[in-house]
């Protein structure tokens, strides 16, 4: 189950986003979950590390590292 | 060294098979084979990605595609480019793009020009397309019976193929010409405008930059060219039916071969055109009295495939030679005769030694190095080209189709090899004795050779990874989201589930 966090934002940040907001997302809680997962993505690198992994593999196979 | 002014004319989709320099059969580019006898020729340019998305960041920033991960797509915000570099050395920059919208100010193309038009709301000919008004009920009995036509490979196929003749049949009856079927600005148009802006100026250095879209499909270009071609002409109701047809994706590739020289044929009109259109730039910089002073050169962001490898177009799903060779012709005031540099050179290199044969200094982030004393004193680097992209990716706007393996080509003069990380294959050819990519070597031939392409391919992605900065990527992150949430489009379901 999904634990959660009490986070603390100016009240008039809140109203403006919720302004926003509007059209785009339920609330301001999906908008901050959404910006932030957005924000901290690792899959880009991942799938660097994975590519040049494989090469080193292949290399490996080839007999030269 | 003396500064001078730069020109750079980018063709879209110009593979480099298909200039007269090159040795293409056909005589469609008249003029830049007579450029090509006072400039230096490079015969083996590879693009470092394909299509434009993948190709520009390395012709005006002189960085791979992926140089900075996946994050970035376009220019990165403050990236130093050939532009910027030009700009703050005191020259007058313009561009003029015929309307690819991967080359606007959105992807950040526009930083370093004083003047930028990506001309994406000019109509070809100021006209606009007549849009056919679809017909509700019609629209719905289509819709049953598609669904009905689904039942059978065979009634499926009878109805793809009457549906086709009847879109044919309607589209006809419009009457459009060839100038108002036509998607993007003729080269005729971009030119002129290209030659406005130079009228304008009074003296001082210029750097002008020309994106020409005439040979991107579809291929509708000009009466005038296959005219003066002397080909058999090609009516607008032809080029529309072979359009349409070449577009298909519910035909076998044996099928499509059958209007393959007749795609050809207009694919080489809209070449012809550019070529015709880049002599009448090059002539106006004469009568303007800075010819004299300019380095000019002529280069294309990627090829064009035409079913050799059963591919249409251009599309990221392969790095095959028709897609990454193009041609680079580069004039200096100095140039006489020809001269030829035969090593494979990546377009990486451009922008750094564009800017060294202009006399500006090169930009520190720069991946690529200048190689123009090389060029100049006929000693060049024998290293290997790298292009590469995002296999599939065809419309990198989502984040999520950025989010997939790499496609890698590391192609010297001899030997090619292509790694597809999305089944971890890698394929080695041997270009000199087999140049259309039929037979990969088996692994166990050539293992030297093998080896030597990989370890330049893994140097590759750890310079990749050591140039990665977090706050760049932050940077373009927060660029992407604030468009796409902007346009109120729904961001990713995934995202928006909340808790």
């Amino acid at each position: 189950m999904t634990q959660y966090r009490m986070v603390r934002l100016p009240e008039d940040l809140c109203v403006e986003a919720e302004k926003w907001l509007t059209g785009r997302f339920e609330n301001l809680e999906t908008m901050v979950c959404f910006l932030v997962r957005e924000m901290i993505r690792e899959d880009a690198n991942k799938l660097d590390q994975a590519e040049e992994q494989l090469i080193q593999q292949r290399l490996r196979e080839l007999g030269y590292i | 060294m003396t500064k001078r002014s730069l020109v750079l004319i980018t063709v879209d989709c110009l593979r480099a098979d298909h200039v007269g320099v090159q040795r293409y059969s056909q005589s469609v580019t008249p003029f830049l084979d007579s450029l090509a006898k006072n400039s230096v020729v490079f015969s083996d340019a590879i693009v470092a990605g394909a299509p434009t998305y993948f190709s520009f960041p390395a012709i005006l920033a002189s960085r791979y595609p992926l140089g900075l991960g996946r994050d970035i797509l376009g220019i990165a915000p403050n990236e130093p480019t050939i532009a910027t570099a030009l700009r703050d050395a005191g020259y007058r920059t313009a561009a003029f793009i015929a309307g690819n919208p991967y080359l606007s100010s959105r992807f950040g193309y526009h930083h370093g020009f004083d003047e930028f038009h990506d001309l994406l709301d000019a109509t070809p000919y100021g006209e606009s397309q007549r849009v056919i008004q679809a017909n509700k009920g019609l629209s719905n009995l289509n819709r049953r019976l598609e669904a009905a036509s689904r039942f059978t490979l065979l009634t499926a196929s009878l109805y793809n193929e009457v549906y086709f003749r009847y879109c044919q049949w309607r589209s006809a009856r419009q009457g459009l010409s060839l100038d108002q079927l036509r998607r993007y600005p003729a080269a005729h148009v971009v030119i002129d405008q290209a030659c406005s802006w130079l009228s304008e100026l009074r003296d001082g250095h210029v750097f002008l930059w020309v994106h020409l879209m005439d040979p991107h499909h579809p291929y509708y270009p000009p009466l005038e060219a296959q005219s003066e071609l002397g080909a058999s002409h090609v009516s607008a109701r032809r080029a529309r039916f072979l359009n349409a047809f070449w577009d298909r994706g519910d035909i076998a590739v044996k099928r499509l071969r059958r209007h393959r020289e007749e795609i050809l044929s207009l694919y080489d009109a809209g070449v012809y055109w550019v070529d015709k259109q880049i002599s009448r730039l090059v002539d106006f910089l004469r009568q303007s009295n800075r010819w004299d002073e300019t380095v000019f050169a002529v280069t294309a962001d990627h090829g064009e495939e035409f079913l050799e490898n059963g591919n249409r177009y251009h599309s990221p799903t392969s790095l095959s030679e028709q897609l990454i060779h193009v041609p680079l012709i580069i004039r200096t005031p100095e140039s006489s005769g020809v001269r030829i540099s035969q090593s494979a050179f990546s377009l990486v290199h451009l922008a750094p030694t564009l800017l060294e044969a202009v006399g500006t200094a090169i930009p520190e982030s720069f991946q690529g190095q200048s190689r123009w004393k090389q060029v100049v004193t006929g000693n060049p680097q024998a290293e290997p080209a790298i292009a590469e992209c995002i296999e599939g990716c065809t419309n990198p706007d989502q984040v999520e189709n950025r989010i997939r393996p790499r496609l890698l080509a590391i192609r010297d003069r001899q030997y090619k090899l292509v790694i597809r990380f999305s089944d971890r294959t890698d394929f080695l050819y041997d270009l000199e004795n087999d140049p259309g990519e039929q037979s990969p070597l088996p692994t166990g031939v050539l293992t030297g050779e093998r080896v030597r392409l990989l370890q330049a391919a893994l140097a590759h992605l750890e310079r990749t990874r050591r140039n990665r900065s977090a706050d760049l990527a932050l940077r373009a992150r927060l660029c992407e989201l604030r468009h796409s949430l902007g346009s109120k489009r729904e961001p990713t379901a995934p995202a928006l589930v909340s808790g």
